[in-house]
């Protein structure tokens, strides 16, 4: 801009500096306060992001004036931000008088800031700068406070009385700022008066303030209640009647408001001053020297992605999973009323209702567990990279292929995941890729391959671990085993019960412990980690060829279909995705093998387990028959005897709290729903200990 | 056997009010209402002998409550206390002029409460007779 | 709604106690939970104390201590609830109306329900625990007097110090 420097100065560069930033602040300031001025005209209240950029504006000028320590300037600039902070706010009105005052601010800005580097000069206009500060300051005063606003209202002593003080505060506040004071009076009838009473407060929260809620008698008060709601709002009375349109209410005038300039602007919005007002604070640590207005535009920009704390997630998901347990119930009593001929049609119509509900719900569900959905592209990033890491120090010459990273988990499954995942590929380049001479030795590429790869079936997802080394040596992992006790020395085992081995605690296919796969860390904790996820892990390996270790995992902790059944009065639910198939055997139909119960499932032999027994739990008098619930779980098979079956239920598992930690055989409780938590079973815990009794046996 | 109603919507403050009443000379029957609106339903379907209300609740005040139930024939006589963080004189001297018999200021002693809440029973048994 | 807000009740409640009484300079003062167990009154200091609730149906534990009552749900927490009468060496009683499950938060041993035959007050005291010679069950850390009475102070890492016998 074009500026007169009548004095001749010596400024230094820091100086000129301080100029040029303040000019530039100043010209948008000039343009603001001249489109203020424009809506003074146009009869509409002010622009609201208009007056916080002005305010900003004044703000920065502050800022950057008291950083090069011009105590004139700084001090003008901060009447000026003030005013508008109250302009802001709404504390102070908008009128020609006040836009003329901002004109005056900025033209003394200007002067001021021609007298940068002239101390004498700034020095001669601190009289012209009080009286300016002292007119602005009266400005922005509030409007001198009245006796005691309330006395001007038409209304019932006992009303007021019944006002908690911070009632009392915001009706104040209310008839201050000119607002119309209605009294909105209706009668309900005392059975029922929440819903439509709070129909009626809804109404009025959309035109006004709800300050308060006084209950009284109704014409029959045994029956009825009457609610006198005292509302703050920018329509006369007449006009909220017409608003609310609720046919009982009746609506009285307590007080008249004033015309409330910024009424067609926001009817409805109660602004919260202390709510909107930034932190004094936080403003002056960021100082924006020579922030134009178009950037402090560019603050706004809306992203259209929102960063949500996972445990927000946890909470959705309970309510969520709150809400399946109470459609449960609901569909329950919806089908009693609806076996009742007295209540069938009434119960038909729930039951239409309910079928809408558990669709909404359905989609509720799926719609929040989407939310938690996360690629796996982020775990195999940092495998890839501790694979990298590992190259350099094993001297493995080792390819990586990664396959499915766009398959979708919960994110606390992918974190969960991890860990194991990240042991078993280090134990894939440790033990089972050969080095690059052993490999030309034994005719292979001497660069192995490690490929791991992801894919959803189902409810679950498949992570396979995939390597081309030299596979699992069973006859050393037999040895290991027996040296620790594990297996006896005749004892026979299959092929795959003795890779099974590499899941017992302590046992590794190699002596020595490398940096890489540490001591003591082993297979068995992969295993537990998966458990604990609801997941299982197998091994599959060709000597000379290769090893596979493939980890499934549900793809969701949150709900889970689960069986529901019974041992004498105690209920457990078993999850769905470990249940094969439920069978009802004759008593008669159980075998016995060297001491151990068995039953014939379509030819094979199935080992037979008591829940009651397991448990120690006082089962029910052994009946003719019984239910079988075969569990499945990799490769194992075993049935769980139960006395009885409630069927199936949405169940949301939950961890058991408390100081007994981990229950064997107990993944969690669930609510099904009455209050009385129910005990989901561990069924791969019961799985194994079977089958190691077996082993054992 | 005297029957009781306690207002608060502070589970914990629900359950110390109605522990520290639970211990009064003979028996008494405890109805815990979490709302100022659960008081209103609640409060036609008994002969209460002692009403026990906060002041701050998120529908209705307990000064409002007061107001109700003082203002309606069938529940003037019930002795009403009102338990409140508030310790604000104008809000106790406003619950008193609106008519319950007893204002008592959180933290309360559990013997302070038991005694008021005798004291009132009493008078209301008086009345009754 | 509101039984979401029960930490934060305490907290309102301690600073109410806070307000209460003169602070006397130069003392520590503490809040504790006073509750009943058979005819002797118990303490926690109230941050251990995250709400109260009555008590309602648990389910028992297959193969837990007999000190361990069950597990309940409060609003989908699956707590475990530790017995308070057993746990200090009495004879289990039928459930009163009066009794109440005190769920704490342990710092060790995380949260826990602990069922006590009933709630009554919250104490505000300055003075430091007292130890009785002898000892008494083990659970208790010390006593505090309340006026004529003595308070037993709860060991909470010792009372939820408990392990599922192998």
């Amino acid at each position: 801009m074009a500026t007169r420097r009548p004095r001749a100065k010596r400024r230094s560069k820091a100086d000129r500096e301080f100029v040029s930033e303040a000019e530039e602040i100043l010209d948008a300031m000039r343009a603001g306060v001249a489109d203020l001025g424009d809506s003074l005209d146009e009869s509409r209240g002010p622009d609201p992001e208009l007056v916080n950029r002005l305010f900003r504006a004044a703000h920065s000028l502050k800022a950057l004036a008291g950083m090069f320590r011009f105590d004139p300037i700084r001090d003008l600039g901060h009447r000026l931000e003030d005013i508008l902070d109250g302009l802001r706010l709404d504390r102070v009105r908008l009128d020609a008088s006040l836009c003329a005052l901002l004109e005056e601010s900025i033209a003394t800005f200007a002067s001021l800031l021609e007298r940068v580097g002239d101390v004498q000069a700034l020095g001669e206009s601190e009289p012209a700068i009080a009286d300016l500060s002292r007119r602005i300051a009266a400005a922005a005063a509030p409007p001198a406070v009245e006796a005691d606003p309330l006395a001007r209202l038409s209304v019932d002593a006992s009303l007021l009385r019944a006002l908690t003080e911070y009632e009392e505060h915001r009706l104040r506040e209310s008839v201050r700022r000119g607002r119309h004071i209605a009294l909105v009076d209706s009668t309900f009838e005392i059975l029922s008066f929440e819903e439509g009473l709070s129909e009626l407060t809804g109404a009025i929260r959309e035109h006004g303030e709800l300050i308060s809620t006084l209950p009284a008698p109704g014409a029959a008060p045994e029956s009825q209640i009457n609610f006198s709601l005292l509302v703050a709002s920018d329509l006369p009375a007449n006009d909220l009647l017409a608003a609310l349109d609720f046919p009982k209410a009746s609506v009285r005038s307590v007080l008249a408001g004033e015309p409330a300039p910024r009424a067609q602007l926001a009817p409805a919005a109660e602004p919260d001053a202390s709510a909107q007002e930034p932190a004094d604070e936080s403003q002056a640590l960021e100082p924006p020297p020579g922030e134009t207005p178009g950037e402090l535009e560019s603050l706004r920009s809306i992203s259209d992605t929102v960063r949500v704390d996972i445990r927000k997630l946890d909470e959705l998901m309970n309510l969520v999973g709150e809400l399946v347990i109470a459609r449960g119930v609901l569909g329950e009593l919806t089908l009693r009323l609806q076996e009742n001929a007295a209540t069938a049609r009434v119960g038909g119509e729930l039951a239409k209702l309910h079928k809408a509900l558990e669709r909404k719900l359905r989609d509720l569900q799926s719609a929040v567990l989407d939310v938690r959905m996360v690629p796996l592209r982020q775990v195999f990033e940092k495998v890839a990279r501790v694979i990298r890491r590992l190259r350099r120090e094993l001297g493995r010459d080792v390819r990586l292929d990664l396959r499915g990273a766009d398959t979708e988990l919960d994110k606390l499954i992918v974190e969960a995941l991890v860990d194991p995942l990240m042991h078993v590929v280090r134990n894939a380049l440790d033990h089972a890729i050969e080095s690059p001479e052993e490999r030309r030795a034994a005719g292979k590429d001497p660069e192995g391959t490690l490929s791991i790869e992801a894919l959803q079936r189902g409810n679950h997802v498949v992570i396979a671990v995939r390597d081309d080394g030299r596979g699992i040596d069973t006859r050393a992992l037999r040895t290991h085993a027996e040296a620790r006790g594990l297996v006896q020395a005749g004892q026979v085992l299959s092929e795959r019960e003795t890779l099974e081995l590499i899941f017992e605690p302590g046992l590794s296919t190699r002596d020595e412990v490398t940096e890489t796969s540490g001591r003591g860390v082993g297979m068995d904790v992969v295993r537990s980690n998966l458990a604990a996820l609801g997941g299982v892990v197998d091994v599959e390996s060709v000597p000379g060829r290769g090893t596979t270790i493939t980890m499934t995992v549900p793809i969701t902790l949150a709900i889970i279909q689960s069986l529901i059944v019974g041992v004498g009065e105690r209920r457990f639910a078993i999850p769905l995705s470990s249940v094969l198939e439920t069978l009802l055997l004759p008593r008669t139909a159980i075998q016995r093998s060297e001491g151990r119960e068995l039953i014939d499932l379509r030819g094979e032999p199935l080992l037979l387990r008591h829940l009651a027994r397991e448990f120690d739990l006082a089962a029910e008098p052994a009946g003719e028959s019984l239910y079988v619930i075969v569990l499945g779980i990799g490769e194992q098979r075993v049935g769980l005897a139960v006395d009885r079956l409630f069927g199936q239920q949405d169940t949301v598992i939950k961890p058991i709290q408390g100081p007994l930690g981990a229950l064997h055989g107990i993944a969690g409780g669930t609510d099904l729903g009455d209050q009385q938590p129910v005990l989901v079973l561990d069924a791969s815990a019961i799985v194994d200990d079977a089958t190691r009794r077996r082993e054992a046996a | 056997m005297p029957r009781i109603l306690i207002v608060e919507d502070s589970p914990t403050m629900r359950a110390l009010l109605a522990s520290a009443l639970e211990e009064l000379e003979g028996s008494v029957k405890i109805t815990e209402a979490e709302s100022g609106f659960e008081a209103l339903r609640v409060l036609p379907r008994e002969r209460w002998d002692l009403i026990v209300t906060d002041v701050n609740m998120p529908d209705i005040n307990g000064l409002e409550l007061v107001a109700f139930a003082k203002g309606n024939g069938s529940y003037r006589h019930v002795p009403l206390i009102i338990v409140s963080t508030e310790g604000s004189e104008r809000d106790r001297a406003k619950g008193l002029e609106l008519g319950a018999d007893a204002y008592l200021v959180k933290p309360f002693e559990p013997g302070d409460l038991r005694e008021i809440a005798a004291e009132l029973l009493a008078r209301s048994r008086a009345r009754k007779t | 709604m509101a039984a979401a807000n029960s930490r934060e009740d305490w907290q309102a409640l301690a600073r109410e106690a806070a307000r209460g009484v003169d602070e006397a300079p130069g003392e520590e003062m503490r809040q504790l939970l006073v509750f009943q167990v058979a005819d002797a009154s118990y303490a926690l200091p109230v941050e251990c104390v995250r709400e109260i609730v009555r008590q309602r149906a648990t389910t028992p534990i297959p193969r837990a201590p007999e000190d361990v009552c069950g597990v309940i749900s409060l609003r989908g927490e699956i707590l475990q609830v530790i017995d308070l009468r057993r746990r200090i060496g009495l004879a289990p009683c039928a459930p009163t109306r009066r009794a109440r499950i005190v769920v704490v938060q342990a710092e060790e041993s995380g949260v826990a329900g602990l069922l006590v035959d009933g709630v009554r007050e919250v104490l505000r005291t300055g003075q430091s625990s007292l130890q009785l010679q002898g000892g008494g069950d083990g659970m208790v850390a010390g006593l505090v007097r309340r006026g004529d009475a003595f308070v037993s102070l709860i060991d909470l890492e010792r009372v939820l110090d408990l392990h599922v016998d192998a």
